[in-house]
């Protein structure tokens, strides 16, 4: 298989404004930094990681919906930063972006029909009426009765608008698909319908997915490859099997353990890590490895050195100075809120 | 008897509205024991929440109206209670959390403050008592530096802290009760970890027993005694936890279990999602309100209110054919489900 899209050197960062409605500069907010990694053709690569760790910011610079500030993207080898006029347009009926919350993505002033069928008049393809069609084609396509294309967004439910939003970023054919956390607004039994529908799409049209998300059980089902990021940064890059096998860098190994598992038995008896505190601020990233302050296993060197993303296995990168199968060894733990309790009980 | 501490009996709360009647709340009953956790499992608008806010008459009336049950605590009935005594057992007895922790915090007064104010209230402190009991109280859920971090206001706390400030708060008078509404929805999930790890921690120490709302099945399986499944306004199973995650008997909890990614490090297993989606609580099908979407259903299932029956050891399941030997949970496989 070979790369669709390569991601070089990504960095995005965002101005804060010190006065209100001033434009005196203050800070930086680096919401990406320095992020690099490939997408092979027909694969999925999940992208996680907890709020604000630049997750949908690297999303969106790859479709150009932000500018990043330094380093390029490129899509069938092509610098997609460098893309004008009509290249550009050209390159964004190959990319297509699938939101997070159904309720927002969709003009409540449409009908499906014109929703869907708006980015095939944008560009300037068929008659309305074949645009119609294509766009009752599309319905079907994605689960919904073709004759409901002239009721509103309103009509639905979350799960059938996320459909809906599915439908648009179908209509001119795209190759790859950015989905921004699709299932994270939805019940559970309505989530499995649309990883279902995602699963089936990717198969009958070769789709090649990034798909976002937090919850990594749904990463896990749904991808090929995992990229894990904190803080703006990608720790780990790796297969989905050996990621949750065997992670290497230690906040992958906490993520993981941090997740509820619908498993009585499992999750009384697993070790869990407990992280201490919150993310830090990434208007003031903390020096070294982005995780330290935060690392059960962290060293002096890690406060000052920043770990390289390295191979550590065939297919699997991982950032840390002490990057190794597991690298948290059972027993040690952050403080936990437990033994907080303890103390001041004690 | 003397171990309940509360128990709601068939319970039913309907709004009025101009739509017509919406069966919110339609029939749910349970009880909770001193110090046991009871997890509440349901989708949205299945009614979890709002039988919690029913139960401490939170539910502004109209457009809701109580249309029958029973709700007792201590053997007293909260539904006939004065509004004052009420007022007494809300937030000091009874307490409660809920999924936002940002606006469930009033963002213009102090943390300590908030924290302070049930206890003067309640507990009739002084203010520099309070005070001195929020900061204990701040430091005992995890906050650092809590005696400089009680002169913090909302928005100078991150989620997870708003959040253990938020249990603080409910636990200032000691309650006998915690509801948890998606205590830790909001939150990212190592932030998840350290707000569940201290609600357990948290009940070891005061025998506090939790009710604990939530659609994550993940969330209640290492800490409930017991689960209830809600679905459509109505119970549809009960049971221990082990019960509940490992002979599930009603087909609505076998859905929800199938519809979970499992964390199966092997290979990829598919996933078997419920068709159609939850019905409206306006036009609640008849008979089993679970029989549209049911792979199981028969034709008596649309006409006849299944009874939650006890299958034996507390264990309840509303489903007609539940008690079958021959009832068996099987992959369903759908193509996915055009409406």
């Amino acid at each position: 298989m070979s790369d669709l899209l390569r991601v070089e050197h990504l960095t995005k960062h965002f101005a804060v404004h010190q006065r209100f409605l001033g434009s005196r500069v203050g800070n930086y907010v680096s919401a990406v930094d320095d992020v690099s990694f490939n997408v092979r053709e027909g694969e999925t690569l999940g992208l996680v990681g907890e709020s604000g760790c630049g997750k949908s910011t690297t999303g969106r610079c790859i479709i150009r919906l932000t500018e990043p500030t330094s380093g390029s993207i490129f899509f069938e080898d092509r610098n997609v930063g460098e893309l004008q006029g009509k290249d550009l347009k050209a390159f964004r009926r190959q990319a297509q972006f699938i939101f997070q919350d159904p309720y927002a993505s969709l003009n409540p002033r449409m009908t499906i029909g014109e929703i869907i069928s708006e980015p095939l008049a944008i560009h300037g393809e068929g008659t309305r009426a074949e645009r119609q069609s294509r766009a009752k084609e599309l319905l079907d396509v994605v689960g919904l009765n073709p004759e409901h294309i002239s009721r509103y967004p309103h009509e639905f439910s979350g799960g059938q608008r996320q459909r809906i939003g599915i439908a648009r970023a179908l209509a001119l054919n795209p190759k790859l698909l950015i989905c921004d956390e699709p299932v994270s607004a939805l019940d559970v039994s309505i989530q499995a319908q649309v990883l279902n529908l995602l699963d089936r799409l990717q198969d009958e049209f070769g789709l090649t997915y990034v798909f976002i998300a937090h919850d990594l059980s749904v990463v896990q089902h749904i991808s090929d490859r995992i990229a894990v990021m904190y803080l703006g940064k990608l720790v780990e890059v790796s297969d989905w099997k050996s990621l949750y096998m065997q992670p290497y860098h230690p906040y992958t190994q906490s993520l993981l353990s941090a997740v509820p598992l619908p498993d009585p038995d499992r999750q009384r008896n697993r070790e869990r890590i407990l992280l201490e505190g919150d993310p830090p601020s990434p208007i003031d990233p903390p020096t070294g490895c982005r995780f330290h302050t935060r690392c059960p296993i962290a060293q002096e060197i890690c406060s000052n050195k920043e770990p390289e993303l390295l191979q550590v296995a065939s297919g699997h990168t991982a950032a840390c100075h002490f990057a190794a199968p597991n690298p948290v060894p059972v027993g040690v733990k952050g403080t936990t809120a437990a033994t907080a309790v303890a103390a001041v009980s004690g | 008897m003397a171990g309940e501490l509360l128990k709601l009996d068939d319970l039913k709360m309907y709004f009025h509205t101009r739509d017509g009647v919406v069966k919110a709340v339609d029939g749910v009953s349970y009880t909770l024991n001193p110090g046991e956790t009871l997890g509440v499992v349901g989708e949205s608008g299945s009614g979890k929440s709002v039988t919690a806010l029913t139960m401490m008459r939170l539910v502004p009336m109209p457009p809701g109206k109580i249309e029958g049950g029973e709700v007792l605590f201590k053997g007293e009935s909260l539904l006939t209670m004065k509004e004052e005594q009420v007022r007494d057992i809300r937030g000091n007895r009874i307490a409660m959390i809920f999924q936002d922790p940002m606006t469930s915090l009033n963002p213009v007064y102090r943390i300590g403050h908030q924290i302070a104010e049930p206890l003067m209230v309640h507990k009739g402190m002084s203010k520099a008592q309070a005070h001195e009991r929020a900061v204990e109280l701040l430091e005992m859920v995890g906050i650092p530096n809590a005696a400089d971090r009680a002169g913090d206001y909302p928005h100078q706390f991150s989620g997870g802290m708003r959040q253990r400030a938020m249990i603080a708060m409910a636990l200032s008078c000691d309650p006998d009760v915690l509801i948890a509404d998606e205590p830790t929805t909001a939150l990212d999930v190592t932030i998840q970890a350290q707000i569940l790890e201290l609600m357990q921690a948290l009940q070891k120490r005061t025998g506090t027993a939790i009710i604990m709302i939530t659609h994550d099945l993940g969330v209640v399986a290492d800490m409930a005694n017991n689960i209830l499944v809600m679905y459509a306004g109505r119970p549809v199973e009960f049971g221990t936890t082990d019960q509940v995650f490992y002979q599930p008997r009603h087909p609505y909890t076998w859905g929800l279990m199938d519809s979970l990614p499992t964390q199966n490090l092997t290979e990829k297993s598919a996933l078997h999602p419920i068709k159609g989606q939850p019905p409206s609580l306006l036009h609640v099908p008849t008979g089993c309100s679970f029989h549209p979407r049911c792979p199981y259903a028969k034709d008596v299932c649309g006409t006849m209110d299944p009874p939650l029956v006890d299958l034996g050891g507390g264990h309840l399941s509303a489903c007609l054919f539940s008690g079958d030997p021959g009832f068996e949970r099987r992959v369903v496989e759908y193509a996915e489900v055009p409406e």
